[in-house]
């Protein structure tokens, strides 16, 4: 039986691969043409710019690569190029957080890529890539979160009877955010072992912010166009953070984590409940964890409106209205997304935007006896399908973000109340829309 | 036709050589400096936004300063980069004589300690920031684990999140990376001072301390001012350490003037605001300067052209 699944992932692999890049280009289309780049960075990123040979060898063309910085210097450097009008590279990394801002840099890819390019991507992937109805980005991988934990805190008997007695209901991983706060404060023994954490600061608390206030139920903006998030909603969505803080449940230092400390703080056995995304799956089953064999994971929590949370964003490429070239900027863009490229990111732990390639990373992490991954895959394929939103489509999104975080955090450390904080945000995000007109 | 050779005449004449000779480095000084500088205060007076090209031209007369001036936020990050740059200039000064004063007196190896000295300045300020960072981490911390696992402390110490440890983790970082530019300084004022008036004191009966405070110290202070100078504007302008560590939060705790310009500027795009903050926080550049060199030509003054 094995050998079968596996002889049909790698005959699936095979077929789609040779389908996807004999559809993308032909030997030398591009002959002497050089395509200039400016891509993210990163130990994560990088295993996939090693297949950019394969794509300079089958088309002819070179690739030049101007950029590889992180994605918020990348930010700046595009933003700079905008500024100074020196737009003389095709294909750059984008991210569905960062996009709105860029105006008509982008083009249309929908004009210039097959419609079984397009297809292959995830249709709620596709949604989060257009800006003003435009698909203005190529998704190469997703990031959704889900809930991790230790699960041997859930099996320990006195575990189970201490939390009936205080909270009268059964001690299980938690399927509501009021049960997560209920099991973090439970779990909690400052300063050895902690609930649950929270990145912080940037767009990170904004963004988590943003998706707990839309399972609260609420909206980030009203229908005047104004903002709404100093709601009732708003307000339960900041509390949630808040009373965690207060009860000494997540780690004093949470207004200053981004995700490397959540991520290595879940690693070192000592906080119990962790909310991220699936690149660190690997790591957190690995050797190098404290807690190899103690994992658990499960869908994010849902608010109190029934809706689960799934802040999502697509790391992407896109591809510049300047470009000299833009049938070789396409062919590179397909040959970066499609089902091979997409199956050796896979294999690292990052989530394919790609239905057919997170079915076989499934099918051979199976195959492989890697129950851990096929766990991971099933359950952030999930979520991606069905929980998943982006950030409101709007260039101010970020500019918001930055007066946004402060007064959350202002808040967190207990400086503001939570309606004050929601509202001293509102009103400087308004009056960014304001000079916006 | 006569004109022009009127003006070749004039532009070959004796009397005007020195001035067409400095006209490359003139016209270079414009375009780098100067331009540049009048660019960004006209787009001070503007909406500008990175993102939008348009908005160069969209004159919002001296809104952004009005605003500057009634932002609460701004001059609290304002006032507490002064005292950020009050704090660690005068530490790193105190902390970098000492360190010049006890390699002065080294025999043996002194080459060699001087090389290790500069070791921090080797580093990038954004590696020294990370690196400070999760030694201050408050849950997976060296220093936080160290004092618990020696029973000094059986809580977490939130270093990077109260206010004053915060700025104090930062300075602590800054001073780190930036001492031995004192050092160095003063050490090289030390080779060259002279022995005659060391000498004559010993034999007028003066103690160490007196040499030291009415001989040594005078003598230095030059290279002090200097080393202050050169640190004010590097201080002033602090944004890797802080960016990394704290990214000038939570709650605007540990903000500075730079990591405020640096998210308007570029994360917010919001360049014609960022510009109109960099021209106010230059007020600060321009006063930290001119009392060094003023301090600086009062000690070379007091030390009667000795230096």
């Amino acid at each position: 039986m094995r050998l079968l699944s596996k002889l049909s992932t790698v005959l699936l692999a095979g077929a789609t691969a040779v389908t996807m890049f004999a559809g993308a280009s032909s030997a030398g289309e591009f002959d002497g043409y050089t395509l200039k780049v400016k891509l993210i960075g990163g130990a994560q990123y990088e295993p996939l710019y090693t297949r950019i040979p394969e794509w300079e060898a089958a088309t002819g063309a070179k690739v030049e690569i101007l950029s590889r910085k992180n994605h918020f210097e990348l930010d700046r450097e595009i933003k700079q190029d905008i500024a100074s009008g020196s737009i003389n590279w095709c294909v750059g990394s984008n991210h569905t957080s960062f996009a709105p801002q860029y105006g008509s840099l982008y083009i249309d890819l929908s004009v210039v890529l097959d419609e079984d390019v397009v297809g292959a991507i995830s249709e709620n992937v596709n949604n989060s890539s257009m800006v003003d109805g435009r698909l203005v980005q190529l998704a190469r991988h997703s990031d959704v979160s889900n809930l991790y934990y230790i699960k041997s805190l859930y099996e320990d008997e006195q575990n189970k009877a201490d939390f009936k007695a205080e909270y009268g209901y059964d001690l299980m991983p938690p399927e509501t955010w009021d049960q997560v706060k209920d099991q973090a404060i439970f779990f909690a023994d400052p300063p050895n072992f902690y609930g649950t954490q929270y990145v912080g600061k940037d767009e990170g608390i904004s963004g988590r912010f943003y998706e707990m206030l839309v399972a609260e139920g609420g909206t980030f903006f009203g229908t005047d166009g104004k903002v709404a998030f100093n709601s009732p909603e708003g307000v339960r969505a900041l509390e949630w953070f808040v009373d965690l803080y207060e009860a000494k449940a997540v780690p004093a230092g949470v207004p200053n984590y981004l995700w490397d400390e959540t991520g290595l703080g879940f690693a070192s056995g000592t906080v119990a409940l962790n909310l991220d995304w699936g690149g660190w799956a690997t790591f957190f089953n690995s050797a190098d964890s404290k807690i190899q064999g103690d994992v658990g994971l499960i869908r994010a929590p849902k608010g109190s409106s029934g809706k689960r949370t799934g802040w999502s964003g697509s790391h992407s490429f896109s591809i510049t209205e300047a470009c000299d070239n833009k049938k070789a900027a396409a062919s590179f863009v397909t040959f970066l997304t499609n089902f091979d490229s997409q199956l050796l990111e896979g294999r690292t732990g990052l989530l394919p935007t790609r239905p057919d390639a997170i079915a076989a990373v499934i099918e051979e992490s199976r195959a492989a006896g890697n129950d851990w991954l096929v766990e991971v895959f099933e359950t952030y394929g999930a979520s991606m399908a069905e929980d998943a939103f982006a950030v409101p489509s709007t260039p101010l999104w970020i500019p918001i973000s930055n007066e946004l975080f402060p007064e959350l955090q202002a808040a967190i450390v207990g400086e503001k109340t939570p309606q004050q904080a929601l509202d001293d945000a509102a009103a400087a995000a308004n009056q960014l829309i304001e000079d916006e007109g | 036709m006569s004109v022009m050779t009127n003006i070749k005449r004039k532009l070959f004449s004796e009397q005007a050589t020195p001035y067409v000779l400095l006209l490359p480095a003139v016209i270079m000084i414009l375009i780098v400096v100067l331009f540049p500088l009048i660019f960004s205060l006209y787009t001070s007076f503007t909406g500008y936004k990175l993102t939008r090209p348009d908005t160069l031209f969209k004159l919002v007369g001296f809104r952004n300063y009005v605003r500057i001036f009634g932002d609460w936020d701004f001059w609290v990050a304002f006032f507490r980069t002064v005292g950020f740059l009050a704090v660690v200039i005068n530490l790193e000064f105190l902390l970098g004589l000492g360190i010049a004063l006890l390699i002065n007196k080294i025999t043996w190896g002194q080459r060699t300690m001087r090389t290790i000295m500069m070791f921090p300045m080797m580093f990038s300020p954004i590696l020294v920031g990370f690196q400070f960072k999760f030694i201050f981490n408050d849950n997976v911390g060296i220093l936080n684990n160290a004092l618990q696992g020696l029973g000094i402390t059986e809580a977490a110490i939130p270093w990077l999140v109260d206010g004053w440890l915060a700025m104090g983790a930062i300075a602590f970082a800054e001073i780190w990376m930036s001492t031995s530019i004192f050092a160095i300084l003063l050490l090289a004022g030390l080779f060259a001072m002279p022995k005659d008036p060391l000498e004559a004191a010993q034999v007028d009966g003066c103690n160490a301390w007196q040499t030291f405070r009415h001989i040594t110290l005078p003598f230095l202070m030059p290279f002090a001012y200097i080393a202050m100078t050169i640190r004010s504007l590097d201080v002033a302008r602090a944004y890797d350490v802080v960016d990394t560590m704290t990214g000038g939060g939570p709650a605007g705790r540990t903000e500075l003037l730079w990591t405020l310009i640096a998210r308007t500027g570029y994360d917010s795009a919001n360049m014609g605001m960022a510009n109109a903050m960099a021209y106010v926080s230059i007020i600060l550049s321009i006063a930290f300067t001119y009392y060094f060199f003023s301090k600086l030509v009062a000690a070379r003054r007091y030390m009667g052209g000795a230096l």
